[in-house]
């Protein structure tokens, strides 16, 4: 009896081999979480004798929101290191906002008219909401339509002279001289070429990111390891197929490489070029309220342009991961 | 002589006189001189030699990647002229795309040859031969989620599904551990001599290997280096099916081992002799 016992239990099906579970006070019990009660703390300290707009309810209602997603995403992390890099960036934000409360609604040690309180940005960025997604949409509308035709341009392009060694030298030579032009100083000949601020805006962005976009993707199929391109050869793949489903592929990682610089370069160049002469976009929304000295809006305005572009940064980045999957 | 006897004569694959010259730093550099073999239909062909005999140069030639060669390459009596459909290849490292699934890389090979077939159709065969090299559960893995072993089951999975009356193998084998190379050979073995309802296919299999060379082969071509020329061309006398085990322990294949061994050594001798130096 002993004996079968032993034997069964000798013979396991095989262990899964799991990350070490993180312990619940580990989880829980952070210092981000005391800086989250230090923030509401602060808060019944009452105002300073000048601030007349401290929108304080709106700051807790934020930091509350902040904390319970937080608390809520905390069981999701499988590794110590995401947590612990998760936590300490909403650790900094709960320190930023302390020091902000303090050193405005609180003590009024810095002037009201440049250092808005926080409670009263988060007031206006709701107020303004209509307005502001109006103008997250213009530009951002301006940015897809430019940068999508680059792309469409840019990559078959790319794809043809790189594959083709004779033009593809002639063409990296001039791609050099091209993109080396800033693409800000084509506005001025952008705007004597075509009639709207929009298709300006559309040109330049098409020029800014054409260029890395080319780049990338020229340089991509120039570096296509000669192994994988012997092997399509053998089998005998068609031209199309050749660069298709073998160069395209092959090259993709140094085409995003390009597609992340342009996409840079373009939010620099609307956002200056709203400044300029638009009547919509975030560029024009700090522009306008900052002329007017309404720096609660100008901020509300910094902060949401971050916002933007981290998300459609991430969009990309996801995009990026999925389609470079097959990479180790 | 009647027509039909002609016909019989023509060899599949035919090379006679082939040289290769590279130019490197202005320098000529003779990699293969006057290299003359041929592969009947239906046979196993190992060619092997020191490295730097130009063995996987002779294999680029034929498969028509390197086209700088002088003399005459005949497939099935017309003369080579580059690749070819005829033709499947395994590489040593590479054959397959990284990113296309096993089955894709699969069918994708298929796709090349077979235009008859549907997607769905290509999927199905690239299926059945993942499952005759052992890889049924890994058609939706990626290369680089495979092991080497796996890697070159599945490029030879590939070749065999494309169907082609020819496969060159350039030292499918050499970057695989000893122990798979040993179940990799194996398979190979039982995958081409087949149930013997279909003909056989011809290939030319690069090794440094001479155990592996014997194990597989009909006939063995030595090349010798500096430059890569033919030292001999030994048929290998032992019956199919082969039985690994069972064969090494013969006296004649000991004897018919230090005879390929003999034929190596004499060349590494000769170049310790000489100004070079290869161990």
């Amino acid at each position: 009896m002993a004996t079968a016992t032993i034997t069964a239990s000798s013979a396991p099906a095989a262990p899964k081999v799991k990350a070490p579970a993180i312990p619940l006070a580990q989880r829980f019990l952070r210092v981000t979480h005391l800086l989250f009660l230090v923030l509401l703390g602060v808060q019944f300290i009452p105002d300073h004798a000048s601030v007349t707009e401290a929108h304080t309810s709106w700051l807790i209602g934020f930091a509350v929101i902040v904390e319970a997603f937080t608390l809520a995403i905390t069981p999701l992390f499988k590794k110590k290191e995401g947590l612990n890099l998760f936590l300490d960036i909403i650790g900094f934000i709960y320190g930023f906002l302390i020091l902000w409360t303090i050193f405005t609604a609180k003590t009024a040690l810095l002037p009201a008219a440049l250092f808005p309180p926080f409670g009263k940005i988060l007031a206006q960025t709701a107020e303004d909401a209509p307005k502001i997604l109006i103008n997250i949409k213009s530009s951002v509308g301006i940015i897809l339509q430019g940068f999508i035709l680059a792309l469409l341009a840019a990559v078959p392009l790319g794809l043809i002279l790189g594959w083709n060694a004779r033009l593809g030298g002639a063409a990296t030579y001039l791609s050099k001289f091209f993109s080396s032009i800033p693409p800000i100083v084509y506005i001025p000949y952008g705007i004597a070429l075509l009639p709207t601020f929009r298709s300006v805006s559309v040109f330049v962005i098409f020029l800014a990111s054409f260029w890395p976009v080319f780049a990338g993707t020229m340089s991509g199929v120039l570096h296509v390891d000669s192994k994988i391109l012997d092997s399509a050869k053998v089998l005998n793949v068609s031209k199309p197929t050749m660069l298709l489903n073998v160069i395209l592929p092959a090259s993709l990682n140094q085409i995003f490489l390009g597609c992340n610089q342009g996409l840079s370069v373009s939010f620099i160049l609307l956002t200056s070029a709203e400044m300029i002469g638009a009547r919509d976009g975030m560029g024009y929304y700090v522009k306008y309220y900052s002329d007017f000295g309404d720096y609660t809006r100008t901020i509300v305005g910094l902060l949401v342009i971050g916002i933007v572009v981290i998300g459609v940064t991430f969009l990309v980045n996801r995009l990026q991961n999925y389609l470079l999957r097959w990479k180790k | 002589m009647s027509a039909a006897v002609a016909l019989q004569t023509v060899p599949k694959i035919e090379v006679k006189h082939l040289t290769v010259n590279y130019a490197e730093k202005n320098r000529m550099f003779t990699a293969l001189r006057d290299v003359n073999f041929t592969v009947e239909e239906g046979e196993f062909v190992s060619v092997i030699g020191a490295s730097g005999c130009g063995k996987s140069t002779l294999l680029s030639v034929l498969e028509g990647l390197y086209k700088q060669a002088d003399g005459e390459i005949t497939i099935s009596g017309k003369p080579l002229d580059g690749t070819g459909k005829e033709r499947g290849v395994v590489f040593q490292h590479y054959s397959l795309f990284p990113w296309m699934t096993t089955r894709k890389n699969i069918a994708f090979g298929i796709a090349q040859v077979r235009k008859d077939l549907t997607k769905k159709q290509r999927l199905e065969l690239a299926d059945t031969f993942l499952e005759k090299v052992g890889l049924g559960e890994f058609g939706n893995k990626y290369p680089s989620q495979l092991s080497g072993g796996m890697q070159q089951r599945a490029a030879i999975a590939r070749a065999l599904a494309m169907d082609t009356e020819i496969l060159l193998m350039d030292e499918p084998f050499s970057a695989i551990d000893a122990k798979n190379r040993i179940v990799l050979q194996e398979l190979l073995l039982k995958l081409w001599e087949g149930d013997g309802k279909e003909p056989r296919k011809s290939v030319v299999f690069v090794t440094h290997d001479i155990d592996e060379a014997i194990l597989l082969s009909d006939k063995i071509v030595v090349l010798t280096a500096h430059p890569g020329t033919v030292a001999e061309i030994i048929p290998v006398p032992f019956a199919r099916p082969r039985d690994r085990k069972t064969l090494v322990q013969t006296p004649e294949y000991a004897e018919f081992r230090s005879h390929l061994l003999h034929l190596f050594y004499n060349d590494i001798a000769e170049r310790i002799g000489g100004e070079e130096v290869v161990l």
